[in-house]
């Protein structure tokens, strides 16, 4: 009995283990996204070990040194110093920290609720409730995502959490319009048909049937929202609506150092350089999954 | 004909499209017997298919009746009891898109079972093993795999489990193998008669091969533009066709023996497109296409008559006959 | 054969290399086709027919294709090893090519005139020769004609959207005949139309073919569209041809177990019933049988067939089975 629930449970594990393999392998054809991903994994470790990575751990905070303020790259400071004399490095190695913190929190929040509507607005494709989701949606992506963003985030008192909520609520319209066009176009595939005239629940149809096929498109989109996420935080943050000072965050660091250009472009080109580059494996990561996603042609 | 499980009567279905009314089924009665195994035989556009959905209940009819064992069912899916869902199934043309690609074999004939038979756990797992053996696919093969990683024709055996799974007793079968090979084809079609028997259903085969029909249906009925034009027991149904377009038809059929050529009427060449069904002509449909077109045929479309017992025929030179 | 071969296909190898390994697709196979000759080439889903036509036209995707040995001799040339401007010229000129899904040989964007004028100048600069707009018009409007599509003029400036699936597969005929090739590879033409319209497209492209004493090879699951069309055929299964020989005498007494599973499979007018099929399935690629390809299926199989590959054994004029069945001691 004990036997043949292991036999199972082993079997289980090495269909899904043979399933990653592939997976890989279609992913590993492309090398840039392979390069993207070491990249992503290596940004990850440095986020989440920071404080033992980085350089001169206090300069995260409130800290000043001013007899060291605005010092070119050095071997003490590799990124040189801002300001108020604060290593570079160790700010935007704890900058990844609150960058990914805000990806991850943005679309943890924006993606379930965007991919729900989603899936009603296309199952009820022709009626009310498509139309009330759909055109909400649409009021949603009729202003940039930036202004949104922006507007909300004025409206509420300037902080990295409330930056994070203005964000999700201008993302959501994204995911409801991707899943929603899926949807509505395996509405009429003929495996939903059948769980209809099968009798079976609208929540299984919905769940059950048609949101496993929405992952493909669904994870593609996050891995490339991330970054773009990302960036729209820094953006936040540069204007002064999104994370603080002293709060060692890419966006706040830019704008700091925009201040000083062109003389001490260290402190702003660093910061810059670190979103391009999260951005950019995100993006590597994202073309790598479409592949792995691909309907397979052989 | 005594006693009709399924009766159709003057239904009709018609589409509201940007370019025109499309008229898919226009006014077609039917009954079939329970136990026998009908054939709707008929062309691209000629509606065969929209019977069917008509009567699975996926679209609404415009206008006529359908019985079930007598009683009228709604039009509507959302207002027909469970039990009608249990007893009328559908078996569809393309496997490929009537299996969901991210579910296991074991987990697509799950559903039937719960919504039906309220079957849980082991009892569950039990059934679905019988089924996958009743359509020859042994389980511990199977019941784990997607649908991609297995054969068409396997994945028609699937859908054939999933619908029996709630036994039913009048299946609809779509082009069950239009999309299969003829080897792949003669092992369901064997497996589909043999069920038959064994669990008594009544079988509504939609196709548009005539010689499959031949071999597989106690009657035939051919469809052109939405309208039957022809209903008779095979056997009749082959040693005389009566109507132009069924003849048409019946020599347009590439054969690979001589005894089949023999079979086949006076060759009627071919001609003419099939008119878009937004488009239908006046009168007769078929009289664009007619080698024996009259004067009367694009004026007045023709009655139904019954021209030898049970062989039925919609056309004007048979109703002047008689 | 008696007569001199145009295309001639010898112990062709092709595989597809996926992750799980090496897929050996085409295992051998042997065809010949003659000047003016007209041969089918049948076999089920997956059997490697379109896998053998992409080769003939150079345009299988390497990789994950891969040549794995044999030849394709076109007038005793091999096109495995001519250079892409080469086959290219050919492709201009001697070989043309009608595909089972005309829409997606059709451009959608240009009109019928604009695709079929171009196919035309295409052809007439690969032989240096020049004529003037009208009469290049005047000559695809013919090829519309000939194909028997009514109101060629207006169909010229139609889009292939506009048109019924019979029309377009028409214009897909016009195109591949309005240069003149020596050699016609057919795949599946009919395969997505309606009976009648099939019977109309076949008695057509017979009749032009025969008129233009072009070579076929018709390349189809149908063993009724190849009864009717062709002269000659091969039975291919699992990447391996198992069976040549005249259409008619081929078809009256098969001699493979595998063409016989098949034939009785196939439903007939007669009204006799339908086999049980074929017994199993195609083999994986991966792994294939060792011997004959078809020995796990066969009922007559031999401890030989599990051990040899069957050469092809002759048996008459013109006929050959790749089954020891038939191996004369």
């Amino acid at each position: 009995m004990i036997a043949e629930h292991g036999v199972r449970i082993w079997a289980a594990l090495a269909r899904r283990r043979r399933g990653l393999a592939k997976g890989w392998y279609k992913y590993s054809r492309n090398s840039l996204s392979v390069l993207g991903l070491v990249v992503l994994v290596l940004i990850g470790l440095t986020a989440g070990l920071a404080p033992y990575i980085a350089p001169y751990p206090e300069h995260a905070a409130a800290y000043t040194n001013f007899r060291e303020a605005g010092l070119p790259p050095s071997k003490d400071h590799l990124f040189g110093t801002d300001r108020v004399g604060r290593d570079v490095l160790s700010r935007v190695i704890f900058g990844y920290r609150f960058s990914l913190l805000l990806g991850i929190v943005v679309l943890s929040l924006a993606v379930p609720s965007g991919v729900v509507l989603g899936l009603l607005g296309g199952y009820y494709n022709g009626t009310w409730i498509e139309v009330l989701i759909m055109r909400i949606t649409d009021v949603f992506l009729a202003v940039p995502p930036l202004v949104l963003a922006m507007s909300i985030a004025a409206m509420l008192t300037p902080n990295l959490f409330n930056a994070m909520i203005a964000i999700s609520l201008s993302w959501w319209p994204w995911y409801c319009r991707l899943v929603y066009s899926v949807t509505a176009s395996l509405r009429n595939q003929f495996f939903v048909r059948e769980a209809e005239l099968t009798g079976a629940s609208r929540m299984h149809i919905l769940f059950k049937e048609i949101l496993p096929n929405c992952f493909g498109p669904i994870m593609t989109k996050v891995t490339l929202d991330m970054g773009i996420a990302i960036l729209m935080g820094a953006s936040l943050s540069f204007i002064g609506l999104g994370a603080q000072p002293p709060t060692p965050d890419l966006g706040t660091m830019l704008a700091d150092g925009a201040k000083r250009l062109p003389s001490e472009w260290w402190s702003t080109i660093f910061p810059a350089l670190a979103i391009v580059m999260v951005i950019l494996a995100f993006n590597l990561v994202g073309d790598g999954l479409r592949d792995v996603f691909a309907v397979e042609e052989v | 004909m005594a006693d009709p499980i399924l009766s159709v009567e003057r239904l009709k279905k018609h589409f509201p499209t940007k370019l025109g009314l499309v008229k898919a089924v226009d006014g077609i009665s039917l009954s079939v017997a329970a136990g026998e195994t009908i054939g709707l035989v008929g062309e691209s556009g000629s509606g065969k298919t929209t019977v069917a959905q008509c009567i699975v209940g996926i679209y609404p009819p415009t206008d006529g009746e359908i019985r079930f064992r007598g009683q009228p069912i709604s039009r509507e899916l959302r207002k027909r009891s469970k039990d009608l869902k249990r007893e009328i199934r559908i078996v569809f043309q393309d496997p490929g898109s009537s299996l969901n690609p991210k579910r296991t074999i074991s987990q697509i004939l799950s559903v039937p079972l719960k919504v039906h038979r309220n079957a849980r756990g082991r009892s569950r797992t039990a059934m679905i093993r019988n089924l996958l053996e009743m359509v020859e696919l042994p389980p511990d093969e199977y019941l784990h795999k997607y649908p991609q990683s297995i054969g068409g024709g396997e994945k028609q055996m699937v859908a054939i489990a999933r619908a029996l799974a709630t036994s039913p007793s009048f299946v609809v079968l779509d082009e069950p193998t239009s999309a299969l090979d003829v080897s792949v084809q003669a092992k369901i079609i064997n497996l589909l008669l043999e069920l038959q028997t064994k669990l008594s259903l009544t079988y509504l085969f939609i196709t548009h091969d005539l010689s499959l029909m031949r071999n597989v249906a106690t009657r035939v009925a051919i469809m052109y533009l939405g309208k039957i034009c022809e209903v008779a027991p095979t056997v009749e149904f082959f040693r005389n066709p009566l109507h132009p377009y069924t003849k048409m038809l019946l020599s347009s059929i590439p054969v690979v023996s001589e005894e089949e050529k023999a079979l086949k009427p006076a060759k009627i060449l071919s001609r003419g497109e099939i008119p878009s069904p937004v488009n239908v002509p006046p009168g007769c449909s078929f009289h664009l296409r007619c080698p024996m077109k009259m004067e009367i045929c694009s004026e007045a479309d023709p009655e139904m008559v019954e021209v030898e017992p049970d062989h039925l025929a919609r056309c004007h030179l048979l109703s002047r006959r008689s | 054969m008696g007569m001199t071969s145009l295309l001639e296909i010898r112990g062709l190898h092709v595989g597809f290399k996926i992750f799980d390994g090496l897929l050996k697709v085409l295992a051998g196979v042997e065809l010949a086709i003659g000047e003016g000759e007209r041969v089918g080439l049948v076999g089920e889903t997956g059997c490697g027919k379109t896998t053998t036509v992409k080769s003939v036209l150079r345009v299988l995707p390497i990789p994950p294709a891969r040549l794995d040995g044999g030849e394709i001799l076109y007038r005793a040339q091999d096109i495995l090893k001519m250079k892409p401007r080469e086959v290219r010229h050919l492709r201009r000129t001697e070989l043309t090519a009608i595909f089972q899904d005309p829409l997606q040989a059709l451009n959608p964007v240009f009109t019928v005139g604009t695709q079929l004028r171009d196919i035309v100048l295409d052809s007439l600069a690969a032989a240096g020769q020049r004529l003037t707009r009208k009469e290049i018009t005047a000559r695809c409007v013919q090829a519309l004609a000939e194909t028997g599509m009514p109101d060629p003029e207006r169909i010229m400036s139609n889009y292939p959207i506009q048109l019924s699936g019979g029309m377009r597969q028409r214009v897909c005929i016009a195109e591949a005949l309005i240069k003149s090739a020596k050699l016609l590879l057919a795949d599946e033409p009919t395969t997505n139309l309606d009976v009648t319209i099939q019977d109309q497209i076949l008695r057509k492209l017979d009749e032009l073919v025969e008129e233009k004493g072009m070579s076929v090879l018709m390349i189809t699951h149908s063993l009724g569209v190849v009864m009717d069309l062709t002269e000659r055929v091969y039975i291919m299964y699992a990447g391996t041809i198992v069976e040549e020989g005249r259409t008619e005498e081929l078809f009256a007494r098969p001699l493979h177990p595998y063409t016989q599973g098949l034939m009785k499979s196939v439903p007939k007018l007669t009204g006799e019933g339908i086999s049980k099929g074929i017994a199993g399935r195609i083999p994986n690629y991966l792994e294939p049988p060792s011997g004959c390809r078809f020995h796990p299926r066969c009922e007559h199989a031999m401890p030989i067939c599990e051990e040899e590959r069957p050469p092809l054994f002759s048996t008459g004029v013109n006929r050959r089975v790749a089954c020891f069945l038939y191996q004369r001691s």
